[in-house]
């Protein structure tokens, strides 16, 4: 069905009408979004260029300029932070897409059609996120974790490991987390977009005599480009928010370990109440992921003709 | 194709199918498990799977050792519900001015609600944070109703606006012949047909509501609290009860994973569609 036309086709006398009824169906959500949104931004922009600390149950906000900004960039709390987040970001997104490009071919094969598999893969991504990471801190109990108990009853270990005890390895088994947990939504956006690539496409490939890993090549992953650009971009967002997990399963260390950004945003403005400089260290991930906005949403294209 | 026919090919799927099966419910399949097991069964290595190793004790202790846990419930409860009704009713008309009505920047406008949903917490809480505190709004029930509102409201409008454009047009076109403002077809025409996308788009709304955490960790203190924060209190304090841990966090995943396995074809269909296209 072409649904290219947003406003229903009526005749000029209606329109003028419509033109004055619509914004009144739209105002009061935009007043709110304004309220939660774009208010606090232009006062997270502001506070940023304050000294603004609690002290005493009071918020001083002496202006400071851009002296926020300036220490950013010599703190070794930050770079290393930012280097976490790097760490983090690159290693989820090219996990989390291979991972949910693979997981999306099994389920579109004709043999995983049972629907019972599609319940199954929407179950990591349905749990909530803080019971999720207080099942992975008890999965890596160093003395009775049932993650130890198999390893070693495979050999694979010959004692115990305390999995969260070592910054890096910390680091990585909150990676390991986090890709299980996000891994699902974008194998179904992958399922989704494989199943609009046309049939024939691949019927007329194998008259031609291609082969199942040249139908691969030449249809499923050119097809794919605009889905695996968008999965890109999202859990590039999704893992610059990273959260729950990291407060549950590590608070940040050991020995700051597993500090991302948003964590030590979060630190430096409610634990050390240093609202400034917090929300100057906000800012910049809000910029990162303005910047991903924007890519996302030129992919997106959204009010252009729905093809289907 | 001809290599997925063989007998190879089969195999291989299989042995696939089983290892994404594990992967996938494995964790889930050990969270209820420990939730039923007495501790002793728990710390023995390997963990003692036996009969007389299964017990309710956890779920019960949980109740009446955690009080916060009941008040809690009750607070998600009532700050779930609120956001996702505020967020269909203001989302609602949105979603049908974008989809179907004459606006001047709609593109603009669309952009800016699919940028709103990408929004990182961080930004927003700290202003809103020092806002609720000069408002003496901090550990209320209202201020998480209306903090819930910035990323709900963007994702109900977005995906409403999904179902309305799929909705055909005839039946708006023949009540506007008839006389019909946008308002009466919007209230007496489009809303009843859309009750089930309503529906759906609300259960996201509560879903999202009811598993948040980070605001409910800088907004509430102890009156307010919600589930995500006593799970994780929980997780704490009890930190050699695995079994009531897990049993807590039970009771917080099964009204979801219930949801999730009703709702799964909307689930499959309308938001991964929603993502990819605009």
């Amino acid at each position: 069905m072409a649904e290219a036309t947003r406003a229903l086709p009526l005749g000029t006398g209606h329109r003028t009408r419509h033109a004055r009824v619509a914004p009144l169906f739209l105002a009061p959500a935009l007043i709110v979004l304004a309220l939660l949104l774009a208010y606090p931004v232009l006062y997270s922009i502001w506070l940023s260029l304050t000294d603004a600390s609690l002290s005493a149950g009071q918020l001083d906000t002496p202006f400071s300029g851009l002296d926020n900004y300036r220490q950013l960039i010599g703190d070794k709390s930050v770079s290393a932070a930012l280097l976490n987040t790097l760490y983090f970001t690159v290693v989820e997104v090219i996990g989390v897409v291979v991972l949910g490009l693979l997981t999306a071919l099994l389920l579109n094969h004709p043999m995983a059609s049972w629907s019972g598999f599609r319940v199954f893969l929407l179950l990591p991504w349905a749990i909530a996120p803080v019971a999720n990471a207080v099942l992975w801190k008890w999965i890596y109990h160093s003395n009775y974790g049932i993650l130890n108990s198999l390893l070693l009853q495979l050999g694979l270990i010959d004692q115990n490991v305390t999995w969260l005890g070592d910054p890096f390895r910390a680091l990585n088994m909150v990676l390991l987390v986090d890709i299980w947990k996000s891994t699902p939504f974008i194998a179904i956006l992958f399922l989704a977009a494989l199943q609009n690539i046309p049939k024939t496409l691949y019927r007329a490939a194998r008259v031609d005599g291609a082969s199942t890993f040249e139908a691969f090549r030449f249809i499923t992953l050119p097809s794919l480009n605009t889905a695996i650009a968008i999965a890109v971009i999202l859990q590039t967002i999704w893992s610059l928010r990273v959260f729950d997990l990291i407060f549950v399963l590590t608070k940040g260390g050991p020995a700051d370990g597993t500090v991302v950004m948003n964590f030590l945003a979060y630190r430096v403005t409610f634990n050390f109440l240093k609202f400034g400089y917090g929300a100057a260290l906000a800012n910049v991930i809000f910029l990162a992921s303005l910047l991903l906005s924007i890519i996302y949403v030129r992919l997106m294209n959204p009010g252009a003709p729905r093809g289907r | 194709m001809a290599a997925s026919q063989s007998i190879l090919g089969r195999a291989g799927i299989v042995l696939a199918l089983v290892v994404f099966v594990f992967a996938a419910t494995g964790p889930i399949v050990w969270l209820l498990l420990s939730s039923v097991l007495q501790q002793q069964a728990l710390t023995s290595i390997p963990p003692d799977l036996s009969p007389s190793s299964f017990t309710l004790a956890n779920y019960l202790e949980v109740f009446s050792s955690a009080a916060q846990l009941g008040r809690a419930i009750i607070n998600s409860l009532i700050v779930a519900t609120f956001t996702t009704a505020l967020a269909i009713i203001l989302g609602a008309p949105a979603a049908y001015a974008l989809a179907r009505l004459e606006i001047k920047h709609a593109g603009t406008i669309l952009l800016m609600v699919l940028a709103a949903q990408m929004f990182p917490a961080i930004v927003i809480a700290i202003p809103l944070f020092i806002t609720a505190s000069k408002l003496g709004l901090i550990d209320t029930k209202l201020l998480l109703i209306l903090v819930y509102l910035s990323f709900n409201l963007p994702i109900v409008i977005w995906v409403l606006r999904g179902f309305f454009m799929g909705l055909p047009l005839g039946l708006e076109r023949a009540a506007r012949v008839d006389g019909a403002s946008p308002l009466q077809t919007f209230l007496r025409i489009v809303l009843p047909i859309s009750l089930p996308s309503l529906f759906a788009a609300a259960i996201f709304a509560f879903i999202e509501a009811w598993n948040e955490f980070f605001f409910a960790l800088i907004m509430t203190r102890q009156t307010a609290q919600t589930v995500p924060l006593a799970i994780s209190a929980f997780a704490g304090q009890y930190q050699t009860m695995f079994g009531q841990m897990m049993a807590a966090a039970a009771i917080s995943v099964a009204p979801i994973i219930l949801l999730t396995i009703l709702l799964r074809n909307t689930i499959l269909r309308g938001f991964a569609d929603g993502m990819l296209k605009g």
